[in-house]
């Protein structure tokens, strides 16, 4: 139990811990410190001085968010010298760059204009040189403008913090002052991965999402907790949406990834370029043709009617959430009695532990990867490895192949060498082992000795392969063989071996979002929903239920796949 | 008891304050129980009246030759002197061109727009020169601040009764906005 620490702040009296700051004491007891730089999810260090508070017995004003509590500390957060200094702070703030609210995307939600406000700066006192610094619009998914930064330094510790990339830092010196990218690299061509976490933590508008730009202020706009779907790691996740719309998506502060995502949950969904189904088609005259729900179910019901058990075939992603995977076995299985499986691996081979956590990786001293790239597959599991290496922890990677994060390895072994890597987990304190696919099972094995010891995090493909492999699912793609074939493929692809297979069939049903050439060749094709359109939960890869939450009422002609599969059930 | 005089007039506006004013509605003609208005861009008399007014407001940045002229006389010719609107009291749109070289801009603005055919910038005599953009305050003394772009018409007609009721009008709320 953490000790007990008397305060009094503005006379009233606080039992904060010991180990607080001033701030946070503040903060738990509802007294509202003004902060500019500081932000909970990184490291505070005082660098706006917006939160300069009264100490008793300690010279001149203190900033709340990095000075310590101290048994009978006395504290006054708005007396008329706080205020003053505040104001002057301000003051100094808007005499540089361009701080004008008019043509400011960030209007609205900044968090240097609030503070204005509070504070009631009707005019300011300092005139502004008006002097430009250039734009850097050299990234593809967002725009920094250096002229709204006031240097607060967020973003150069949300890249070193929490995505571990340390891409950003400053040049120059006083009023030249500017963030920079390695130095100075144009952001684009830096070691930037567009993770996007500077982005989100921004108190100003110096960065900007081209996506959502001035389409919707805070107040105007809604947002949906929910989770990314794009891969197992499942992060939490907002959508934000403005009339139906999705703007943007930003990392939940409060869950495992800490707020982080990766350009393939934050950015690239809203690149999409594929064509959306938007209703059931039918293979009519030799050509699919729009129909109506009810004439493509009948239609595919008839077919798996018409086949006998052993020739009907059923995959489905493993990115579908619980309800409909539970669904699919369900009608295909327990109805029909099909051929079930899924299109992904789900790590059906491995008899290892599971359960481990995101925040075990940050507490680990030893780190051992195995048969996946997470930098790659993972991002931010990546970058959590990444973290915990930056505080002292080891990364062994056992792996034949190129692995982007062997750069940050302590040690690399070659997978047959796994018993040497299990030695260095055995000798260390608190291991984490992270394993994926492309661990042969003999060497995948000798983690076993290791179940006691370590924690272990599965790399599932994808997002619910943790479901998928408690269901028994397995990876058993064999359309060829079918007459008649069901495919779930929600948005993703499959790949040209695999729609080659696919075109064996005699009869092919694809339940999917987008058109592809796979769709082309079907003789039922029924439209699944989007990331943003689902309802409902699936397991991430620490094993925990998460609730994937729907952002946007469903276009007129769409239903939820677990339902569309008790439609066809009812027909069966 | 008499009325109090008010005059007003724009330096670089877009008018919008000035609209803003007009929003007060029947506000506006109540205030006129108390005040009279001597002189405003959008009435035939524009100069404020030689022998003085009680409250000036000037809307707009200072610009040009003619701006600094226009806030000469206005601060000569009234007891207080109210900045209203973003451009006047922070330097506003305008200040933008700063960031740029002046014939660029002046090309930008009278020849490369894209609805200008045939342009010219205009470079009578009589007209003033166009100078760095600064706020009011920069080039006379203010004594009242009421930024925003533009500020509702209840925070203008908080400041005007304030005024009226001899008090320093301190803005809150929704009443202090910059955009």
């Amino acid at each position: 139990m953490d000790k007990v620490v008397n305060i009094r702040i503005n006379g009233r009296h606080i039992r904060a811990r010991a180990g607080q700051t001033v701030m946070e004491a503040a903060k738990a007891a509802g007294i509202d410190i003004p902060s500019l730089c500081h932000h909970p999810a990184v490291k505070p260090i005082g660098a706006c001085r917006i939160c300069v508070v009264e100490i008793e017995r300690q010279r001149g004003l203190q900033t709340a968010c990095t000075f310590p509590v101290t048994e009978g500390m006395r504290v006054e957060t708005e007396s008329p010298k706080v205020v003053e200094e505040r104001k002057f702070i301000l003051e100094m703030l808007f005499s540089e760059g361009n701080h004008y609210c008019p043509f400011c995307e960030s209007s609205g939600d900044c968090e240097l204009q609030a503070l204005a406000y509070r504070y009631g700066l009707d005019h300011w006192i300092y005139p502004n040189p008006g002097e430009s610094k250039p734009m850097d619009g050299t990234r593809e998914y967002f725009i920094m403008d250096h002229n709204r930064c006031i240097l607060c330094r967020r973003c150069i510790r949300a890249c070193s913090e929490l995505a571990a990339n340390n891409t950003l830092g400053v040049k120059f010196r006083g009023a030249k002052t500017v963030i920079c990218a390695d130095g100075g690299l144009p952001f684009g061509s830096s070691s930037c991965v567009s993770c996007g976490t500077c982005l989100q933590i921004c108190p100003t508008g110096a960065l900007i999402d081209r996506v959502s730009a001035y389409a919707g202020r805070e107040s105007q706009v809604e947002r949906t907790k929910s989770v990314c779907l794009f891969c197992s790691v499942g992060c939490g996740s907002e959508i934000i949406t403005r009339a139906g719309r999705i703007l943007r998506v930003e990392g939940e502060w409060e869950e495992h990834n800490n707020g982080v995502l990766c350009a393939k949950g934050r950015f690239q969904p809203f690149k999409e370029e594929r064509l959306r189904i938007e209703s059931p088609l039918v293979r009519k005259d030799g050509r699919l043709q729009p129909a109506s729900w009810e004439e493509a179910l009948d239609t595919l019901a008839q077919a798996i009617r018409k086949s006998p058990n052993k020739k009907v075939g059923a995959w489905t992603t493993c990115r579908t959430l619980n309800l409909t995977l539970s669904e699919f076995v369900a009608v295909f299985m327990g109805k029909v009695g099909a051929n079930i499986g899924v299109l992904e691996l789900t790590l059906a081979r491995f008899k290892l532990p599971m359960g481990g956590a995101l925040n075990d990786l940050l507490s680990a001293d030893t780190i051992l990867v195995t048969g996946a790239d997470p930098l790659v597959d993972h991002p931010v599991i990546g970058y959590h490895i990444k973290r915990a290496c930056m505080n002292g922890g080891r990364l062994i990677i056992v792996s034949d192949n190129h692995n982007s994060m062997k750069r940050f390895a302590a040690q690399t072994f070659p997978l047959n060498e796994m018993g040497k890597a299990v030695k260095m987990c055995q000798e260390s304190a608190m291991p984490v082992v992270l394993y994926g696919e492309e661990t042969p099972p003999d060497q995948a094995e000798k983690l076993v000795a290791l179940q006691k010891k370590a924690h272990f995090i599965p790399l599932f493909p994808e997002s619910n392969g943790f479901h998928a492999k408690a269901l028994g699912l397995r990876a058993n793609f064999s359309p060829g063989q079918m007459e008649t074939v069901y495919l779930l493929l929600e948005d993703t692809t499959l790949s040209e071996e695999k729609i080659k297979q696919a075109r064996g069939a005699k009869f092919l049903a694809v339940h999917a979002t987008f058109h592809s050439p796979l769709t082309e060749v079907a003789d039922v094709v029924l439209p699944a929903l989007l990331w943003y359109e689902h309802e409902g939960s699936l397991y991430n890869l620490e094993g925990k239920k998460v609730a994937v939450r729907q952002a946007v009422s469903l276009a007129e002609g769409l239903i939820p796949e677990n339902e569309v599969l008790t439609q066809l059930a009812a027909r069966l | 008891m008499a009325k109090i005089k008010i005059a007003t007039d724009w330096l670089a506006a877009c008018a919008g304050c000035h609209m803003s004013l007009l929003d007060m509605d029947e506000r506006l003609v109540q205030l006129l129980d108390k005040i009279e208005i001597t002189s405003s861009p959008i009435t035939d008399l524009k100069h404020p009246p030689r022998d003085g007014v009680t409250v000036g407001i000037l809307t707009g940045t200072v610009n040009t030759t003619t701006h600094l002229e226009v806030a000469r006389v206005m601060r000569e010719r009234c007891q207080l002197l109210v900045s209203l609107g973003d451009c006047s009291v922070l330097g506003g749109v305008p200040l933008m061109r700063n960031q740029c070289n002046m014939e660029e801009a002046l090309r930008r603005a009278y020849i490369e727009t894209e609805s200008t055919v045939e342009g010219i910038i205009p470079r009578s005599e009589e007209l003033g020169k166009p100078i760095f953009a600064r706020p009011l305050d920069q080039v006379v003394k203010v004594d009242v601040y009421l930024p925003g772009c533009p500020p509702s018409a209840d925070a203008i007609h908080f400041v005007i009764c304030e005024l009226l009721e001899g008090r320093v009008p301190v803005l809150k709320n929704q009443n202090l906005k910059y955009d």
